[in-house]
C-alpha cells in the first residue's frame, strides 16, 4: 500500500451499480491531506462528480459513504459517519451524519468511503468485510421496514455484529425527505440521502470487520488524545454533559422553550404552553428505561423508550431526539407524547427524516386552518391543529405516496407550488430544507446560520451556543475582548457574522474528521487546537499540526461545498429566510416581538468568508490562497467570481 | 491482591470503548474483534452484555485445552501460552461465559489476564461500570452478582424497575 497515513482504513469502493461492479482503490493521499475526509472528501469528490446538469435522481448522482480519521479510533464521541450527494428534495449540496456503530465497522471492515455511481437493475445491498466488497441481491428485503432489513442480513450471514445503514419503502417509493437509518433507530435524516440510495435500487450497506487502524505515533496520539478528554472533565461543562447524559436531547424541550425558540404551530410562535407534557421530565420519569452511547463515547446522549400499555404500546426502542418531538409535538400543537413516540418511531421503520416529515405534515394543518385546503384535498383527513389520529395516518400515507401524501411526499416548497396560492407564505425553508428546531427571531445568529447552510435551513453547518448557553472565558479566548459583550447577547446581530463564520469553519472539520457536534456545539468544548492535537500524531500528516494549515483546511472545505452550490445557481438571493422568520416578528412568549437583522449579519459574514456582499460569490484571491485553483478556473468561466 | 474485573452492567451504555481500550493495549491497533472483552449488544431487546475472562476458580477453558496452553499464573489469573495454543477453539467451546476467543489475525486463543494488574479496559470506561477487585468472599459475591445480571430478561426488567 503506498496511501502514507495511518488512523484511516487506506482504502474505498468505487461501486459501478449500473455495472454490477466493485472496485476497490487505496485512498487518495491529497484528499486525506487537503480535506482530512468526511464532508471534505466528499465535496472535492462531489465536485468533480456531479453539477448543474445532474438529476439528483437519476444514475448520474453519485452517493458518497463517508467517514473519517477520527471515526472508530477512541477519540470521544468517534462513532461518526456521513453521507453526501446532490440533494433530491433541494437540488444543492446535500449531507448527513449519524452515530452509532456503524461508521467504525466500515474502517474495520477496510474502508474509509464507499462512492455509488450509476443504477442497479435490480434491487441490492452493499456488504462489507475485511477488506472486500460485494453487491447482493436484495429482492427479498425490497419494502421491508429498516429494523426488519437489518434483522434479515444479520440472519443472512450469520452475524449479529454486523452494523447496517439502510433505507425504508419511503425511500423505494421516492419520498423526497428519506433517510438512511443505521442500526435500527439512528438517522441520517435531512436532506434525502435515502431516496438517492433507493433510487439507485441499494437497499443500504451492511459491514462487519475484524481488521485494525493503526496510529501513526500510538503513544502520542493516546496521550494528545487524553489531554482533549480531560478537557471534557472540565467543571464548567457538567452542568450541559449532566443534563445530556439524564435526558439526552429531550431536554432541550425545555431549555428552548424557555428562551422563546420552540417552534410551535408550523413557527408561527416560539413558544408552546404545553411543552411540560412533551418535556424531558415526564419522559424520563415513564417512559425512559436506559441510557446509550455512540461508539467509544463519553457523552451517551441516546435513551430507550418503551411504551407499556395504550394505543401506542411500543419498545423498547431508541427515543426521539428534540427535533423529533418539536416537529411532531410543538410544531403540530401536539402534546400527545405517546403519540410522538409512536411517529417517530415509524419515520424510523418507514425511514423518513422526522423533521422535514413533521414539518410538511404541520404546514398542511396550518393551510388547513387558513382554508386553504380542506377535505377534498386531504382524501378527507381533519387537518386540525393537534389531531393526532390524522398525523398517524397522514405519516403512512406519505410514506407511500398516497394521495395528500404524495403531495407532502415532497416537502414543503414543491408541496407550496403544486398547492398554490397564498400556500408559499407557510412553507418554512430555506433553499427547499424544511426548517430544523430554532427560531432566528429568539436568537438572531441562527438567521444566519439557516441562510447560509450549504444544505438549507439547518442548524448543523454552524449554529453557534455560545451565546445561548453563556460562557464568557470561551467567548473571550475566541475573540476579541471587546466584542463579548455583543456576542453573548442573543439578539444582538453585531459580531454574529464572525462567530458563525469561525464556527462554520470549526464544523467543517466536526464534520470531516467525523466527529460529534456534542462535545464541540453544545458544550462548545473542542475547538480548532483539537485538531491540531490529535490530528497529526494519529495520521502522521505533518502540516496538520500547524494551526494555520487547520484553520486554511476548514475554510478548504467551506469554500468548496460553497462553490458546489454556486455552480448550481445558488447566490446572496438565496441565502435567505422564509418570510414568516424574516418579516413576521415572533408574536408571543419571552422573545416576543423579535426579528433577525439578517443583512447586517450576511454582511459581515461575506466579509469573513472572503466573499463578494451583492452575490455571495468566492473573491478568486481566497480561492487561490486555499489552493482552489481548480474552483478558479470553474468558476471563473460561469462568470461566478467576485467581482 | 486484585485478580478479577467485576461489571455493574447497569452502568454500562454499550459504547464498547473498553473493547478500544483493550485493543489498543493488546495489539497497538484499533480493533474491536481482537479485544479481550466483548459488549454484546441486541437492539431488538434493548440489552447490552458485557463478556469477559471471569478467572473461574473451577476454569472450564484449562481442562479443555489439549496442549495445556491455558495456566493459572502467580497472580490466579488464567493465561494463555501462545507459544502452545494450536487455535483449536475447544476452549472457546468450553466457555460457558464467552471469556475466551479466537484472535481473528493470530488464530490463537485470546483472553483477560488483567493487563498485569492494570487493566486497559476499566481506564478506558467512562461510565465506571468496570472495576477491578480482590479476591475476598465479598469480591466473589459481586463478581457472582455481574453474572446473574447478565441473563438479558433480567437487565431489562431491572433498568425498568429503576423507573
Amino acid at each position: 500500500m503506498t496511501f502514507p497515513y495511518k488512523g484511516y482504513a487506506g482504502y474505498y469502493a468505487e461501486v459501478d451499480l449500473t455495472k454490477g461492479k466493485i472496485h476497490k482503490r487505496e485512498m487518495e493521499k491529497e484528499w486525506a491531506r487537503l480535506y482530512l475526509g468526511g464532508t471534505g472528501v466528499a465535496a472535492k469528490i462531489l465536485w468533480e462528480e456531479t453539477g448543474p446538469e445532474t438529476d439528483p435522481l437519476s444514475p448520474d448522482n453519485v452517493l458518497v459513504v463517508g467517514t473519517g480519521p477520527l471515526t472508530g479510533v477512541m477519540f470521544s464521541p468517534s462513532g461518526r459517519m456521513m453521507f453526501a450527494a446532490k440533494g433530491p428534495l433541494t437540488g444543492v449540496w446535500a449531507e448527513s451524519h449519524v452515530g452509532g456503530f456503524f461508521g467504525p465497522e466500515v474502517k474495520y471492515a477496510g474502508f474509509d468511503f464507499v462512492i455509488f455511481k450509476g443504477r442497479s437493475p435490480k434491487p441490492v445491498y452493499l456488504f462489507l468485510r475485511d477488506g472486500t466488497a460485494e453487491l447482493i441481491d436484495a429482492s427479498h428485503l425490497w419494502g421491508r421496514e429498516t429494523d426488519v432489513t437489518t434483522d434479515m442480513i444479520r440472519e443472512e450471514h450469520k452475524d449479529p455484529e454486523i452494523k447496517t445503514g439502510i433505507v425504508g419503502p419511503a425511500a423505494e417509493n421516492g419520498v423526497l425527505y428519506s433517510s438512511i437509518i443505521v442500526d435500527r433507530y439512528r438517522a441520517a435524516g435531512r436532506a434525502g440521502l435515502g431516496t438517492v440510495l433507493g433510487s439507485k435500487n441499494v437497499k443500504g450497506i451492511a459491514a462487519s470487520g475484524s481488521l485494525g487502524l493503526e496510529a501513526y505515533d500510538m503513544e502520542k496520539y493516546l496521550e494528545a488524545n487524553e489531554i482533549e478528554m480531560q478537557r471534557v472533565c472540565d467543571p464548567i461543562w457538567t452542568e450541559s454533559l449532566t443534563s445530556l447524559r439524564k435526558y439526552g436531547t429531550t431536554d432541550l424541550v425545555a431549555i428552548i422553550n424557555e428562551i422563546g425558540r420552540l417552534p410551535t404551530k408550523n413557527h408561527w410562535t416560539g413558544f408552546y404552553e404545553d411543552a411540560d407534557d412533551i418535556g424531558p421530565e415526564i419522559i424520563a420519569e415513564k417512559y425512559r428505561i436506559a441510557q446509550e452511547a455512540c461508539h467509544g463515547c463519553e457523552v451517551g446522549c441516546k435513551y430507550i423508550y418503551r411504551v407499556k400499555d395504550g394505543r401506542f404500546a411500543y419498545g423498547p426502542a431508541g427515543g426521539p431526539e428534540y427535533e423529533t418531538i418539536m416537529s411532531f409535538g410543538s410544531n403540530c400543537l401536539n402534546n400527545d407524547i405517546e403519540s410522538i413516540f409512536h411517529l417517530g418511531t415509524r419515520c424510523d421503520l418507514l425511514g423518513m427524516d422526522t423533521i422535514s416529515c413533521g414539518k410538511s405534515i404541520g404546514f398542511a394543518m396550518e393551510l388547513w386552518e387558513k382554508g386553504i385546503i380542506d377535505k377534498n384535498d386531504t382524501d378527507g383527513l381533519d387537518l386540525s391543529w393537534g389531531n393526532v389520529d390524522s398525523m398517524v395516518e397522514l405519516v403512512e400515507k406519505i410514506a407511500k405516496r398516497e394521495g395528500f401524501g404524495d403531495i407532502l411526499s415532497k416537502g414543503v416548497r414543491k408541496a407550496a407550488e403544486i398547492i398554490g396560492g397564498d400556500a408559499w407564505m407557510y412553507a418554512v425553508h430555506v433553499k427547499g430544507l424544511e426548517a430544523s428546531g430554532q427560531d432566528p427571531r429568539a436568537h438572531q445568529s441562527i438567521g444566519l446560520t439557516y441562510a447560509t447552510n450549504v444544505r438549507g435551513a439547518d442548524h448543523l453547518r454552524s449554529l453557534s451556543s455560545l451565546e445561548e448557553l453563556g460562557y464568557p472565558d470561551i467567548v473571550k479566548a475566541r475573540f476579541d475582548d471587546d466584542k463579548t459583550e455583543a456576542i453573548l447577547d442573543i439578539m444582538s446581530p453585531k459580531h454574529k457574522g464572525e462567530v458563525v463564520w469561525d464556527i462554520e469553519d470549526l464544523y467543517a472539520l466536526v464534520d470531516s474528521a467525523v466527529i460529534c457536534k456534542y462535545g464541540t456545539m453544545w458544550p462548545p468544548i473542542y475547538y480548532f487546537d483539537t485538531f491540531s492535537n490529535v490530528i497529526a500524531p494519529l495520521t502522521g500528516m505533518d502540516d496538520w499540526s500547524n494551526p494555520k494549515f487547520v484553520k486554511q483546511s476548514a475554510e478548504r472545505i467551506n469554500h468548496l461545498r460553497r462553490a458546489y452550490n454556486h455552480r448550481l445557481g445558488i447566490t446572496r438571493k438565496d441565502e435567505n429566510l422564509p418570510k414568516r422568520l424574516l418579516k413576521e416578528p415572533m408574536p408571543t412568549g419571552p422573545s416576543k416581538g423579535g426579528l433577525p437583522d439578517l443583512d447586517e449579519m450576511l454582511d459581515e459574514y461575506y466579509d469573513y468568508r472572503g466573499c463578494d456582499k451583492e452575490t455571495g460569490y468566492p473573491k478568486k484571491e481566497k480561492l487561490e490562497e486555499l489552493g482552489l485553483d481548480y474552483v478558479v478556473k470553474d468558476l471563473g468561466k460561469r462568470k461566478m467570481l467576485a467581482k | 491482591m486484585n485478580n478479577l474485573l467485576a461489571i455493574d452492567v447497569r452502568k454500562c451504555t454499550g459504547c464498547r470503548n473498553c473493547e478500544l481500550g483493550c485493543s489498543t493495549a493488546k495489539t497497538k491497533t484499533f480493533n474491536p474483534a481482537r479485544s479481550r472483552i466483548k459488549i454484546l449488544k441486541n437492539e431488538q431487546e434493548s440489552t447490552i452484555v458485557p463478556m469477559v475472562c471471569l478467572q473461574c476458580e473451577v476454569a472450564l477453558c484449562v481442562d479443555a485445552c489439549p496442549t495445556g496452553a491455558i495456566v493459572r499464573n502467580e497472580h490466579g489469573t488464567l493465561y494463555v501460552y501462545s507459544d502452545d495454543c494450536i487455535g483449536c477453539g475447544n476452549c472457546v467451546t468450553a466457555c460457558i461465559y464467552g471469556g475466551i476467543e479466537i484472535d481473528p489475525m493470530t488464530r490463537k486463543a485470546i483472553k483477560c489476564d488483567l493487563c498485569s494488574g492494570d487493566p486497559a479496559c476499566v481506564k478506558a470506561c467512562d461510565y465506571k461500570a468496570i472495576e477491578l477487585v480482590g479476591s475476598k468472599a465479598d469480591d466473589f459475591t459481586r463478581r457472582a452478582e455481574g453474572i446473574s445480571r447478565l441473563s438479558p430478561v433480567y437487565i431489562y426488567e431491572e433498568k425498568e424497575a429503576e423507573h
